[in-house]
């Protein structure tokens, strides 16, 4: 195989940012991808920013790191907003996000999170019923009021996705569909795959859940998990829904492209089938997930499900790992933490920045895979 | 004789007891029944619920269908609008209270092998029910109507079968849309707003198949619609598509429509066909004829009866173009000795070959194989019709063309062994069963040898051909998106949006599923297509809602 400096094993949102920034460089890049199961094509494109409360009812361990991350999301936001510009457009919206409370306990936890978020430096305000009533006329009579965080918003990850991979194109960054099994370090780095091996002088894994298993002869053991979780879009409708809109205790996400299709999900689980069979819809998340919309904003129930999907969310500790492995400094990890469509432009960027010699340790020591050495 | 109105587009609307909102429209002469998102015309295509085109709002909903809307007084509809607007569609009605079934047998399709499958089932004692998306079952092959006497023997065959399922106590629905299949096997579907839930033990898959289109510049304009389409029209609502008619494609739906319209008082300019004539492949229509003289007869005779009715059958002849011209259609067809003739007509029916509805099979896993004479999926089945995922059986077309005859035995045979299989009847001896089911199998194959449905891409000069309908996709830009996202058609409709409109992919899937392979050069196989997603069918989130709460009901 032609010469490659870095290799990049991952193709979603993560490895073609990090490959674009690199080649920008002048480095000669190749992405590896296995063409199947990447969060990123299965992707909804919502900018999270406030801890969201789905994350954390399941993973209450997790919740100090997320809350320490805030503003690492609200930089990755940012983020978004320069690729937007530099690239764009990816109908990138901002509007903020809303998370929905029903009853007083629900609005009282809200409070409470919102004040958390604002030592971090997120942009919320609790909405009474009238104040959302002015912005959100379409809720459902029993929402007493949500948090709205201004930081949030929501991207078109198909035009986005698309768009990015035109440009790593251009600058010359060679795609290979394989997927790789293991890393071996030795004068060189080579990663070995089911149709090839790959030798590089340094590699950046950006393989979301698929990273541990990617590393784990290397003196770490990362816990990436494969998350497998619903998704649904309706046809389009005019554009109205501008906000991304979540709840304060159940899983949901609800947005509008500004194509008009409302897309549904927030959390759902779906059914892992391996790594290289996409997970399979379970009807529990499609009907709950479904009918949780609809109460939610009952001006949709004439509006039509076309499609649902699956994809996976990768979570590890709550936070991201960026940075060289401590036995290694040739193997740099780039794995958001959570949310990883959110975050995967700025962990990219993080990323690439330890290869080109100027690590921003003032943001990634937080984040250093050192945390997992055995 | 008064008889009732709706309005469409502030004008009043007459109708028929018994008629679709498109059949209605069609007899008014309203083609057009929306415009797209970029501003193209449009109007009913598939007439069976498939193809999501003559969408219109009705009484302030959107989306809804016209082909499978049933009209009635009084109903205040107006063309689909692109993007209607939330605030002002009625509040969402409480709908029925949704139905929890769990039959012994469950038959998906209340066509040709779907109602044969229920009778053999319910005289093996099994409890059945039958689901039919239509308000008459019947299917594409039968069509019955809601209001009219059968016009022929194969209507009238239709009728008999379907009474003689009514009578053996199986429960024959209409109007029943499934749009989800999960493993159990769980089926979830809408039935004119309220929710069904299915459990049954066994299921039989009959959901047919649809027809092929000939994809080619203008094949979108409204009064572009299915050979099948148009024969819905008049068998089961006595309209005619349009004053003149041409009708091309290829195989004997194409010929034997063109006789019904003529005899309907339709002027039928042309049938195109784009095989050879069958004197040029005497082998085929000799070893059809061995394998049953009977149809080869009716095949002669209707061949006999254009020529007396002065139809230019014409072989070896394609649809080359479609062109608007004023209110009517200027369809360019390319001869056999290259030479191109147009014809001026007020509808154009197209039909070259069919499409097995295969999305509840690939949905609950069963395996399939790539049929490359045909250019569809066949579903792998044993000899008693059940699929690789035990106790799911298919039958008839949607497992692979066909033909209705061979539906009715496939169907006789799994409904026998799906019935043992729920612990009724023991199944023994199909022998017979069998026996017919080669004969017809033969026939088959010869008969579509005498035509040419062989799986085709568009002409890629032609880059503005549209191939996705509901996204607006050209050839252009699939063949631009083929370029940076070679490798699975699933990367491509994510880099073109080809296949992420309302019908699915249905359409333009089999082109871009080619279309990828010739590029990569990978054969087609049973992975290559668009990945199988619920919903089947568009489903409202009112109905969604329903079937949650039926099924959260702790009694």
């Amino acid at each position: 195989m032609t010469p490659t400096d870095i290799l990049v094993i991952g193709g979603g949102i993560v490895g073609q940012v990090t490959a674009i920034e690199l080649a920008q460089a002048g480095a000669r890049i190749t992405v590896v991808d296995a063409g199947i199961n990447a969060g990123s094509t299965a992707n909804a494109g919502s900018l999270h920013v406030q801890m969201q409360s789905r994350f954390m009812r399941l993973y209450p361990d997790q919740v100090p790191n997320i809350e320490a991350s805030l503003p690492l999301y609200c930089q990755a936001v940012e983020e978004w907003r320069r690729l937007d510009a530099a690239y764009g457009p990816f109908e990138l919206v901002r509007k903020g996000g809303l998370m929905l409370a029903e009853d007083a306990t629900q609005l009282a936890f809200l409070e409470k999170k919102a004040a958390r978020e604002a030592k971090k430096g997120v942009s919320v305000e609790i909405l009474d019923r009238p104040a959302l009533e002015r912005i959100v006329p379409w809720l459902g009579p029993q929402i007493i009021g949500a948090e709205l965080c201004r930081n949030e918003g929501k991207v078109n990850p198909l035009a986005a996705n698309t768009r990015l991979r035109a440009v790593a194109d251009a600058l010359g960054v060679r795609f290979e569909q394989d997927h790789i099994r293991t890393l071996s370090a030795g004068n060189r780095i080579v990663a070995i795959g089911d149709r090839d091996t790959y030798p590089a002088d340094r590699v950046v894994v950006a393989a979301a859940w698929g990273a541990g298993a990617l590393v784990q002869g290397l003196g770490v053991a990362i816990p990436s998990v494969a998350e497998p979780l619903h998704m649904n879009i309706t046809e389009a409708s005019s554009a109205r829904i501008e906000h991304l809109v979540q709840h304060a205790e159940r899983s949901i996400t609800l947005k509008q492209f500004k194509t008009g299709q409302i897309v549904i999900g927030g959390g759902w689980s779906a059914q892992h089938r391996g790594a290289l069979r996409v997970p399979a819809v379970a009807p529990s998340s499609l009907l709950g997930n479904v009918s949780l919309a609809a109460k939610l904003v009952p001006a949709i129930g004439h509006m039509r499900i076309i499609r649902t999907w699956a994809g996976m969310n990768t979570t590890i500790d709550g936070a991201s790992v960026i940075g060289p492995l401590p036995a290694n400094d040739r193997v740099v990890m780039a794995v958001p933490g959570d949310a990883g469509y959110t975050l995967g432009p700025l962990v990219a960027k993080l990323a690439a920045s330890c290869l080109l010699g100027q690590p921003d340790h003032g943001v990634i020591d937080r984040y250093t895979p050192a945390r997992f050495a055995v | 004789m008064s008889r009732d109105s709706f309005h469409f587009d502030g004008n009043p609307i007459e109708f028929r007891d018994g008629q679709s909102v498109a059949a209605a429209l069609t007899d008014a002469g309203q083609l057009a029944l929306r415009r797209t998102a970029k501003g193209d015309p449009r109007g009913m295509f598939c007439g069976m619920g498939v193809c999501q085109e003559c969408l219109v709002t009705i009484d302030g909903v959107p989306n809804r269908r016209a082909c499978m809307t049933a009209a009635a007084k009084g109903l205040k509809i107006v063309p689909q609008i692109a993007f209607p607007v939330l605030e002002d569609m009625p509040a969402a009605q409480k709908p029925d209270p949704a139905r929890i079934l769990e039959p012994d047998v469950a038959i998906i399709g209340g066509g040709a092998g779907g109602l044969s499958a229920a009778i053999a089932a319910r005289q093996a004692g099994a409890s059945v029910i039958v689901l039919d998306e239509r308000k008459v079952a019947g299917g594409q092959y039968y069509k019955q109507s809601a209001s009219h006497p059968p016009l022929d023997a194969q209507q009238r065959e239709g009728a008999a079968l379907l009474k003689r399922a009514q009578e053996s106590g199986a429960d024959v629905l209409g109007s029943v849309e499934i749009w989800g299949a999960f493993d159990g096997p769980l089926f979830l579907a809408d039935s004119e707003g309220a929710a069904l839930i299915v459990r049954p033990k066994t299921a039989i898959i009959a959901t047919g198949a649809y027809e092929r289109p000939c994809m080619v510049p203008g094949w979108t304009l409204p009064g572009v619609m299915t050979t099948g389409a148009a024969q819905t029209l008049w068998r089961s609502y006595l309209t005619l598509p349009g004053k003149r008619i041409a009708i091309c494609g290829s195989g004997p739906l194409n010929a034997q429509v063109a006789l019904e319209l003529a005899e309907g008082g339709a002027d039928v300019a042309m049938v195109a066909e784009a095989a050879r004539a069958p004197w040029r492949v005497p082998w085929h229509a000799f070893a059809a004829l061995m394998a049953d003289p009977g149809l080869v007869i009716k095949g002669l005779g209707m061949m006999r009866d254009l020529h007396r009715r002065g139809i230019s059958l014409r072989h070896q002849t394609t649809l080359s173009r479609v062109d608007a011209d004023g209110e009517s259609l200027r369809a360019t067809f390319k001869t056999a000795s290259d030479e191109e003739i147009a014809e001026t007509v007020d509808a154009l029916c197209i039909n070259s070959g069919f499409e097995p509805q295969n999305e509840i099979l690939r949905l609950l896993g069963a395996k399939m194989t790539y049929d490359p004479a045909f250019g569809h999926l066949r579903c792998d089945r044993d000899t008693k019709m059940e699929t690789s995922v035990r106790n799911i059986f298919a039958v008839g077309d949607c497992a692979g063309l066909g033909g209705a005859p061979a539906a009715r035995v496939e169907g006789l045979i799994a409904g026998r062994v799906a019935a043992a299989r729920a612990g009724f009847g023991d199944a023994h001896d199909l022998f017979s069963h069998q026996r017919r089911l080669a004969r017809h199998r033969r026939f088959q194959a010869s008969l579509w040898k005498m035509h040419d449905i062989s799986p085709r891409t568009p002409d890629k000069a032609a880059r503005d051909t549209i191939v996705c309908r509901c996204e607006e996709i050209t050839l252009g830009d699939i063949l631009d998106g083929l370029e940076t996202s070679p490798g699975h058609v699933g990367t491509l409709k994510r880099a073109t949006r080809v296949g992420m409109g309302r019908c699915q992919g249905r359409y333009c899937g089999p082109v871009a599923t080619r279309l990828v392979a010739q590029t990569t050069g990978k054969p087609v196989d049973d992975f290559s297509n668009f990945a199988p997603r619920v919903p089947i069918k568009p489903v409202s989130i009112a109905s969604i809602l329903a079937a949650q709460e039926a099924l959260d009901d702790p009694d």
